[in-house]
């Protein structure tokens, strides 16, 4: 193979690469694809979307109050994915949901704003393929479903809600 | 309603795709054909790697006799693991498909003489490497759990598909390398590719680790 390396230029050459090699991975390849971000560039760039936990398909409207919004959610096999909301103390949010065949694991809940030392209150649990209510939250923070899959297939949601809130969406 | 959908690709396989894959019955020649080319074509880090391969080949025999080595060797995992059912880790596989990109752009600069005065066999690395490719395509399809009806004709049709993605994505690369081997500046286009193909493989182990480490 023809070359017109030196030697201290090919160490030059390999150590650069690999230098910008791990820059680029953690300001953008590590907070896109696992939603690792210890530099906060991934997140401002809005490149942590793409979190590994599922993926979206989501309908045109994305805030607002009463509107009725519906999305379709993918838990992939094995996983568990997070849909949230955003709410203030006692509003209210009417929701309906099913599975594309299967049952899931659901825990419907709410985290306090401001909270880190992972408290929350669960007000549903369930295993269910399909479930519709309502609820209204004991306090100001974010609300939402947890879903588990415990097949080996992906499940698709059908997540339909409306009431006050601004959505937070897939965690 | 105005639908958006993300789809993943890279080297894994998209949803529509994992769809079709999961729900097909019996021998399907042409779908199993084209997602074999799709794939290759798509695959970022099958396509760095031989961009590495042909980098200093000028003669149509050496690229032929280069491409037909790593054909072989993935080919051979691709089957012999699925038939066989040898599951691998994915990420695992997949860094070390990235480190076969390294490999090979540090080899294409002249680093294996230079630092340790020895220059591996690149038709044995490139044997070797491939039969890893092969693992890692192998991988991907294990877990969709084919239907066992017609499993072997589709993998052929698969692993046909794989070689006429993988020639139409080398007709565009090489193209690109000869148009600027006619030009003075190809020597410095030839080190900073390389220096880039390195960089690429780095990246592709990092995020690959990762991955193994968190899941």
């Amino acid at each position: 193979m023809s070359s017109t390396e030196n030697n201290g230029s090919l160490t030059k050459a390999t150590l650069g690469s690999s230098i910008v090699a791990g820059i680029v991975l953690v300001l953008f390849i590590l907070p896109a694809e696992y939603n690792i971000d210890p530099t906060g560039v991934g997140k401002a760039l809005g490149l942590t979307v793409f979190n590994e936990q599922g993926e979206v398909t989501q309908g045109a409207q994305q805030s607002g109050d009463s509107a009725n919004q519906s999305v379709v959610l993918t838990v992939p096999a094995g996983k568990g994915i997070e849909y949230k909301l955003s709410m203030n103390k006692f509003e209210k949010v009417t929701y309906e949901w099913q599975t594309d065949g299967g049952d899931l694991y659901v825990d419907l809940h709410g985290e306090p704003a401001g909270d880190t030392t992972g408290y929350f209150e669960s007000y549903t649990i369930g295993t269910l393929p399909e479930m519709k209510g309502s609820f209204t939250v004991p306090f100001d923070g974010s609300h939402g479903w947890y879903w588990k899959n415990k097949t080996d297939k992906s499940i698709n949601i059908q997540l339909s809600f409306s009431g006050e809130y601004i959505v937070e969406g897939l965690k | 309603m105005a639908l958006v959908s993300i789809e993943a690709f890279a080297h894994g396989v998209d949803d529509s795709t994992r769809n079709f894959l999961q729900s097909n019955t019996g021998v399907q020649i042409l779908p199993f054909m084209y997602i074999g080319a799709k794939h290759m074509v798509t695959g970022y880090d099958h396509l760095l790697f031989l961009v590495g391969v042909l980098f200093f080949l000028r003669r149509s025999k050496d690229v032929l006799l280069y491409v037909s080595m790593f054909t072989v060797g993935h080919s051979l995992t691709l089957m012999s693991g699925v038939l066989g059912g040898i599951q691998v880790n994915a990420y695992l596989i997949d860094a070390i498909i990235g480190l076969s990109v390294v490999y090979k752009g540090f080899d294409n600069l002249g680093g294996f003489k230079k630092v340790f005065g020895v220059q591996p066999n690149p038709k044995a690395a490139v044997l070797i490497f491939g039969l890893f490719h092969g693992f890692g395509l192998a991988t991907k399809i294990q877990e969709f759990h084919l239907p066992s009806d017609g499993l072997v004709a589709n993998l052929i049709a698969f692993n046909v598909g794989v070689e006429l993605g993988q020639f139409m994505a080398l007709m565009f690369i090489l193209l690109g390398i000869n148009y600027w081997r006619r030009h003075s500046s190809f020597n410095k286009f030839a080190r900073v590719t390389n220096i880039a193909l390195m960089s690429a493989g780095f990246m592709l182990v990092g995020m690959q680790l990762t991955g193994y480490f968190i899941n």
